[in-house]
């Protein structure tokens, strides 16, 4: 063999002992990470099913008389529950607020009397001004006037002071928005609804691990474990493996 | 010595502790206590720069190879843990939950390529930039002035995320604008670097990594155990916090926890948050994937990680060094995700309103009523964080300007004394063009740190990966690879950039989407190594010189 082919390096085909054993080692890791990574992930795909909350089932059982206008009082109550649900999650566009807002106030506003209505709209006239001027949120003056929304909005809503969507119910009422509640934003709350509440869950999602959901763990926690356990064997394995070789680096 | 210190902190004490109340809005003026806590720690890194700062360009570029294992663990901890990692990643799991843990995912799982397949080489191979080993080992001038150009564009992109992070807390801090706090931070980041070099800087990053974790660490402790958390290990006791977001946490199961703003302790049931990929999020499957992979890459493939194993001593310590460099690292990137999941339901009132993703951090401890000198201290290890990482990357580029361009380019008989003289200048310039930018905000900080990840996985990955690996691989290939690899970053940062300036072109919605400026490594990669391999096998073989190199040097 001449001297312009000896020299070759190829990850693939080692040509020395040593090479071959790194290069078994490098490919059994390598392996291990990206099923860990990729292959966990493909699972969670290839096993997932778009699963709604109960929120969703009890809106799609009151939303087809509420968009009809013609909902009892009690599926009118069902129906600014869900929307507040949606109005109070992590995630929300603006103008999906703005279309669940124009649903909350007039439904609200319609399940309220003659005399509820005249004390509603201005508390919330005054909440409004308030709210356009407050520089800091502990001004007494706001807060009292928010809590005196809250509460004249609680009664047609029938919501308790312990039930958390009484805590932000004043925030979603908008004065422009008692009267009509808009086509517009009819189809709007009818795309919301579902894409605020329909999740891609599994047993891998829902399955709980040391208080975590089992994914969530997997990939915040376990993984990060895994590569350190893979570059410390890597190390350790090299390490020794020089040694047996009486390969000084 | 004590005479001085005792006083001085019983003179200091009631003053921060007044200064403390000026802290605990949200945003505000300038806010005493943590100023005091930032000011005393910028003195010591620079104090610490001054006395182990740079004597040659020896110590300059690779700190004499004096450090230690665990000393260089925790300097590429501290370089790593930038304010992407100390800001940004909290701010991308709040914004988008599941999705954001793509981030730490691809932050980790990229230091298992680059041990398994570059550390131990690149330290055998003996070169002190990323540049001089391209343009050695691919027998090029050119290529190497082209590698010296990229060190210095990923340099300057990766320092932008961090200008933003800086700006941010010291806009927090100081009450400044942000256009202000992003000029004051960088001038500071610049003396600093400049006073220390990089000798100064790897033993500044072992202090910095100290208080880094710990100012990380005391507010989640605090957090947890105040909210009822497993507050002993916070980072396995935020699972419970995970699960009370989707399962919603109702008024009357908590008793009388509230936030800084008086808002209970409570969230409506809110899976989306943590389930993956979630419609709600605006995130899918495919970029959860491609961002992972482009990071992984680009962190194997980044100049100034990869120059962290020229500074160790041995080439059994540069893999060791990787894996107490990732323990380190791991100890953050554990914590993380529990500021953000906190900060969730912490600000879920819409009261609360819309917080600046990027310093979530600081607004979870402030929610969470932390006492205002631990966010004082936790700010300052933002601050910190940023440092350690803007340092490093600034002698990176400034090493990619002195050393690959102007010393083996332009002016090769340059004394040691203009050499250095140069990579000042570099630094100087190149802390100049971030600050400009990173005025212009545009984007979260992780973002456009992973703007720098795709970049170097779709130019110095290839390289470095084909150069070790494979002797076939030569210059003609490496070329094409590269002009591949580049092409697809030119296309994906052009429509990022006409995007942010309101411009639309052709293709806009496809390319926006597969080829994002977060991750368009994820095809870049490929390709370059594909072009590579393929031009490589039609052209003529690599000298025999640097076969022989690779044989009996990098790989005996």
């Amino acid at each position: 063999m001449n001297e312009n082919n000896q020299f070759h390096i190829s990850f693939f085909k080692p040509t020395t002992e040593q090479a071959r054993k790194n290069r078994n080692i490098i490919l059994v890791l390598v392996s291990i990470w990206a099923i860990g990574v990729f292959g966990f992930h493909f699972l969670l795909r290839a096993i997932e099913k778009p699963t709604p909350e109960p929120v969703l089932i009890a809106f799609n059982e009151v939303w087809e008389n509420v968009k009809a206008e013609d909902a009892n009082k009690a599926e009118m109550q069902i129906f600014v529950r869900s929307a507040l649900q949606v109005t109070g999650k992590v995630f929300i566009k603006p103008e999906h607020r703005v279309a669940l807002d124009n649903g909350i106030t007039w439904a609200t506003f319609q399940l309220a009397d003659s005399v509820q209505k005249v004390a509603l709209a201005d508390a919330l006239q005054a909440f409004e001004k308030s709210l356009s001027q407050v520089e800091v949120l502990s001004d007494k003056d706001y807060i009292s006037k928010r809590n005196k929304l809250t509460a004249l909005a609680m009664v047609p809503l029938e919501l308790k002071s312990s039930d958390l969507l009484s805590k932000f119910i004043a925030l979603e009422l908008r004065s422009k928005m008692t009267n009509e509640f808009t086509v517009e934003n009819k189809k709007l709350v009818e795309q919301a609804m579902p894409f605020y509440t329909i999740h891609n869950q599994s047993v891998l999602t829902d399955t709980q691990f040391l208080g975590f959901p089992f994914h969530y763990f997997y990939s915040a926690v376990f993984l990060l474990i895994l590569f350190i356990g893979i570059c410390w064997f890597y190390s350790y394995k090299t390490d020794k493996m020089n040694k047996r070789m009486q390969i000084s680096e | 010595m004590k005479k001085i210190i005792i006083p001085f902190i019983l003179l200091a004490l009631p003053t921060l502790a007044q200064a403390a109340v000026g802290a605990t809005q949200l945003e505000g003026g300038f806010k005493i206590g943590p100023s005091i806590i930032l000011i005393a720690i910028l003195c010591l890194f620079v104090l610490v720069g001054i006395v182990f700062r740079a004597k040659d360009t020896n110590d300059f570029y690779a700190a004499g190879r004096s450090i230690s294992r665990v000393g260089s663990g925790m300097a590429i901890a501290s370089n790593w843990m930038s304010a992407a990692s100390f800001l940004g990643m909290a701010a991308l799991m709040y914004g988008s939950g599941y999705h954001g843990l793509a981030y730490v995912v691809g932050w980790t799982g990229g230091y298992v390529l680059l041990l398994v397949l570059m550390a131990g080489q690149i330290r055998k191979y003996g070169k002190y930039t990323a540049a001089d080993f391209i343009g050695d080992r691919y027998y090029s001038q050119s290529l190497r002035t082209v590698g010296a150009i990229i060190a210095i564009l990923i340099s300057i992109s990766y320092c932008v995320g961090q200008f933003v992070g800086i700006g941010l807390m010291f806009k927090w801090i100081l009450g400044l604008d942000y256009q202000w706090a992003v000029v004051v931070g960088g001038s500071v980041v610049l003396a600093y670097t400049l006073i220390s070099g990089m000798l100064g800087v790897t033993k500044n990053m072992q202090i910095q990594y100290v208080i880094i974790i710990i100012s990380f660490l005391i507010p989640l402790f605090i957090l947890t155990f105040k909210f009822d958390y497993f507050w002993v290990l916070p980072q396995i006791g935020y699972g419970a916090v995970v699960t009370d977001i989707v399962q919603g946490v109702p008024i009357n199961d908590i008793s009388g926890m509230m936030n800084s703003m008086g808002h209970e302790y409570a969230i409506v049931p809110s899976p989306e948050y943590a389930m993956p990929w979630d419609p709600a999020t605006g995130k899918t499957f495919f970029q959860w994937m491609a961002i992972t992979f482009s990071l992984m890459i680009g962190t194997a493939g980044l100049p100034h990680v990869l120059q962290r194993f020229y500074v160790v001593p041995k080439i059994s310590d540069a893999r060791w060094s990787v894996v107490w460099g990732l323990f380190f690292i791991c100890l953050l990137y554990w914590s993380a995700p529990v500021y953000s999941a906190l900060g969730k339901i912490l600000s879920a009132h819409p009261e609360v309103g819309k917080l600046a993703k990027d310093a979530i951090v600081v607004y979870t401890a402030q929610l969470g009523e932390v006492h205002p000198l631990i966010v004082g201290l936790l700010a300052a290890g933002g601050v910190s964080a940023a440092f350690s990482t803007v340092s490093g990357l600034l002698v990176a580029g400034a090493s990619a300007f002195s050393h690959d361009l102007y010393v083996k380019v332009i002016n090769p008989k340059a004394s040691p004394r203009l050499q250095l003289t140069m990579a000042r200048a570099g630094t100087v310039l190149m802390a100049i063009i971030v600050i400009m930018i990173a005025i212009l905000e545009l984007g979260l900080i992780g973002e456009l740190v992973a703007v720098a990840f795709s970049l170097a996985g779709c130019t110095i990955f290839p390289l470095f990966l084909l150069g070790i690996w494979w002797s076939g691989s030569n210059r003609q290939g490496a070329k094409a690879g590269l002009m591949v690899g580049g092409l697809v970053s030119i296309i994906s940062i052009t429509y990022f950039i006409a995007g942010k300036q309101g411009v639309v072109l052709p293709f806009d919605e496809f390319i926006g989407y597969y080829l994002q400026a977060w991750y368009f490594a994820w095809i870049g990669a490929p390709l370059s190594i594909l072009t590579n391999i393929v031009v490589s096998k039609f052209t003529s073989n690599t000298p025999l010189e640097i076969r022989k190199f690779l044989v009996e040097k990098v790989h005996s």
